[in-house]
């Protein structure tokens, strides 16, 4: 039988290990599509329902671009809110516009058993055996851990380098590395490596860096397309940028219940999908001498929406500026640098900047 | 605003009488019966906002963030307006009923964001908690929010096995004669819409009001035997979660046969509806569908010229124009 061609829309640097665990566990091939480009938000918005969030019309473009480079299935992932519906919609415009190709909507094996998922797997390789897939799993994660703390150390420092352009090269080269790893070992080389690479690399950073935090919904604060490369902007401007927000967090390792206990005065329940996660860090921000939050969402995101009101409040009991920004398939590259740097002038400003380390004692 | 006095009150708990506030939108239209017939039982009297007014609508506007959806806005103007006529405010958090059982997220935010937003009101705020994933019942949900009034158990049992019971029986008469109703003759168009949409006085009623005028039998998707249209809408639609746009949807395939068109109404910018209206569109392509997206901005004119041309579309179709 031939192997099956999965794709699956682009999500930052995740895809990565979603290759990885397609080609290991299920013995399938993966397709890689081209990184997503204007065309791909344009040709998704066209067949998109029209007041979607944007992610549904991102993630449908690229869908469109894995089928032209050669996927015949494509995989959806189950999700908390409007996500988990996107599999089922997007499918049935696919299918109108007359793409042949199969389906696997986790959605639909999302039943809170693990041997429903093995089922939706199945469809992919039916021959894929349960302890290949737990290991697989388990690698996958590594994998992602990885990721995810190469990237966090990554916009923390590349604002600050002597060299233009040395952390972005190793940063890519890491994820070359990954992407084209055979087993762990090439993943923990690649991973050693970029630690290497990146202690290696001169920067100049001053004792107390203007520090921003972004939170904001999962696929626009995360992905660097969707977010016009948001995290890049403010830290090239010369600023050390956090995101709490990434896989390893939210999902790997997320425990809400907890998280709960130090913002209850802020909420009471989980009010969606982020919203405590979001409503953490921003917190944490505005207590750990952060010059800035930047918000950012999806247009009609609405369990972002609903914490706007708590993060203004946050906003007003640690005197910390915040920066809303809203994500839709019409934003310029532009009117968000205009933005930022206006941001970056506030926060930057002696007045703001040297007022961080006695707001740090004052504050609750 | 309905003030509802307590005649029935309980000797231990007259000096010190709760009064409850009841936003008079949202979930309220669903829950109208339950929540006041229970806060009744437990002895306390219940204050009801004012139906949907202007002003109700441009300070629920003033208090939401700008991409809040209409209904939400709505729903936060009468919270305004019950602001310190009360000792509590109802705003309960419903989140599920099982895993593909949902509400649209902002019933799961509802409690946090409206005491966000009114932190600096000085008023306060009763919820109660329904998420069955994490076997928090109805009946749970209400027993909490009880204790938490100070209520004590046997009483609050008993008022909600009374609210509960005057709930069905409510619901079985107006299920009944919304039955009755897809036996009429003439020309019957089916709306699909939430509760809270379509009853809501100054956005919602107006359609019902103005197919009435143009000799059309509205028939409403949402009142319908809940328990079979789940059932149904998997037939249409198999990872849908949303519980009401289940239960419309589902209502939608058990009556396609008996009605002329559908007409959809969605608050801008309805989350589910945004996906789901367009599943609708798809899968029910024999009927003619209208998709009304209300605004606070809607002045009923436009409205009215597109019901108009629909109903003559509906009327063409079937030979009587």
């Amino acid at each position: 039988m031939d192997k099956k061609k999965v794709a699956f829309p682009l999500f930052s640097h995740y895809n990565i290990f979603i290759k990885y665990f397609v080609e290991k566990a299920l013995d399938a091939e993966y397709i890689m599509q081209p990184q997503m480009t204007r065309r791909t938000i344009d040709i998704g918005s066209r067949y998109s329902p029209d007041y979607v969030c944007t992610p549904f019309k991102i993630t449908l473009g690229s869908m469109i671009e894995a089928l032209e480079a050669g996927a015949d299935t494509i995989i959806m992932s189950p999700g908390p809110c409007r996500l988990g519906y996107y599999g089922e919609l997007q499918e049935m415009i696919l299918k109108e516009l007359g793409y042949e190709f199969d389906f696997v909507n986790f959605s639909e094996y999302y039943t809170g058993y693990i041997k429903d998922m093995i089922k939706a797997m199945r469809r992919i390789n039916p021959k894929a055996s349960v302890p290949k897939i737990t290991k697989t799993l388990a690698e996958s994660a590594k994998i992602i851990m990885r990721l995810d703390e190469i990237e966090a150390d990554y916009y923390k420092n590349c604002g600050f380098e002597i060299n233009h352009g040395e952390y972005k090269k190793n940063w890519t080269k890491f994820l070359l590395a990954v992407e084209t790893a055979e087993n762990m070992r090439d993943v923990e080389t690649a991973y050693k490596n970029a630690k290497k690479k990146f202690a290696a690399i001169s920067i100049s950073k001053p004792k107390n860096p203007i520090k921003v935090g972004i939170v904001g919904e999962y696929y626009t604060a995360v992905d660097s397309f969707a977010n016009l490369d948001l995290a890049q902007k403010i830290a090239d401007m010369g600023v050390e940028v956090h995101r709490w927000m990434n896989v390893t967090n939210r999902n790997l390792r997320y425990r809400g219940k907890n998280l709960r206990v130090d913002i209850k005065d802020y909420c009471k329940y989980e009010m969606g999908p982020t919203s405590t996660a979001n409503i953490w860090s921003a917190r944490y921000y505005a207590s750990h001498g952060f010059d800035g939050i930047i918000h950012a969402k999806s247009a009609g995101c609405t369990p972002e929406i609903d914490i706007m009101p708590t993060l203004q409040n946050i906003s007003a009991d640690y005197k910390i500026p915040i920066l809303y920004l809203t994500y839709d398939s019409q934003t310029s590259d532009t009117g968000l640098d205009t933005r930022l740097e206006a941001f970056y002038d506030m926060i930057s400003a002696p007045s703001m900047h040297a007022k961080i380390h006695t707001r740090k004692i004052s504050s609750k | 605003m309905e003030i509802k006095n307590n005649k029935n009150i309980h000797s231990i708990y007259a000096e010190n009488q709760l009064t409850i506030g009841l936003p008079n939108a949202m979930l309220y239209k669903r829950y109208e019966t339950l929540w006041e017939n229970f806060f009744m039982a437990l002895g306390a009297n219940i204050i009801v906002s004012e139906p949907t007014n202007k002003e109700i609508i441009h300070s629920g506007t003033e208090a939401a963030i700008d991409e809040t959806c209409l209904s939400a806005k709505i729903y936060l103007g009468h919270v305004h307006s019950l602001i310190r006529k009360c000792d509590y405010i109802l705003v309960p958090r419903i989140s599920n009923w099982a895993l593909n059982r949902h509400m649209c997220s902002r019933f799961k935010s509802q409690y946090d964001l409206v005491c966000n937003i009114f932190r600096g009101s000085g008023q306060k705020f009763i919820s109660y908690d329904l998420d069955e994933a994490r076997n928090l019942t109805e009946e749970k949900a209400f027993l909490n929010m009880g204790l938490e009034l100070g209520f004590p158990k046997k009483l609050i049992k008993e008022a909600y096995k009374k609210a509960k019971k005057q709930e069905t029986a409510d619901w079985k008469y107006r299920l009944k004669s919304q039955e009755q109703l897809y036996k009429s003759e003439g020309l019957k168009v089916i709306i699909a819409a939430h509760s809270y949409v379509i009853e809501d006085e100054y956005f919602g009623k107006p359609v019902t009001d103005y197919l009435k005028e143009l000799d059309v039998i509205p028939l409403r998707a949402d009142i319908t035997d809940r328990k079979e249209a789940l059932k149904q809408s998997l037939k249409i639609s198999k990872t849908l979660v949303w519980e009401f746009n289940r239960e419309i949807l589902g209502s939608l395939h058990m009556h396609r046969e008996h009605v002329d068109g559908i007409i959809l109404i969605s608050a801008f910018p309805c989350g589910p509806d945004s996906m789901v209206n367009d599943i609708i569109a798809r899968k029910f392509s024999e009927l003619p569908v209208l998709n009304l997206v209300l605004d606070s901005q809607s002045g009923t004119a436009g409205m009215e010229t597109r019901l108009e041309s629909f109903v003559d579309i509906l009327k063409f179709k079937k030979g009587i124009l």
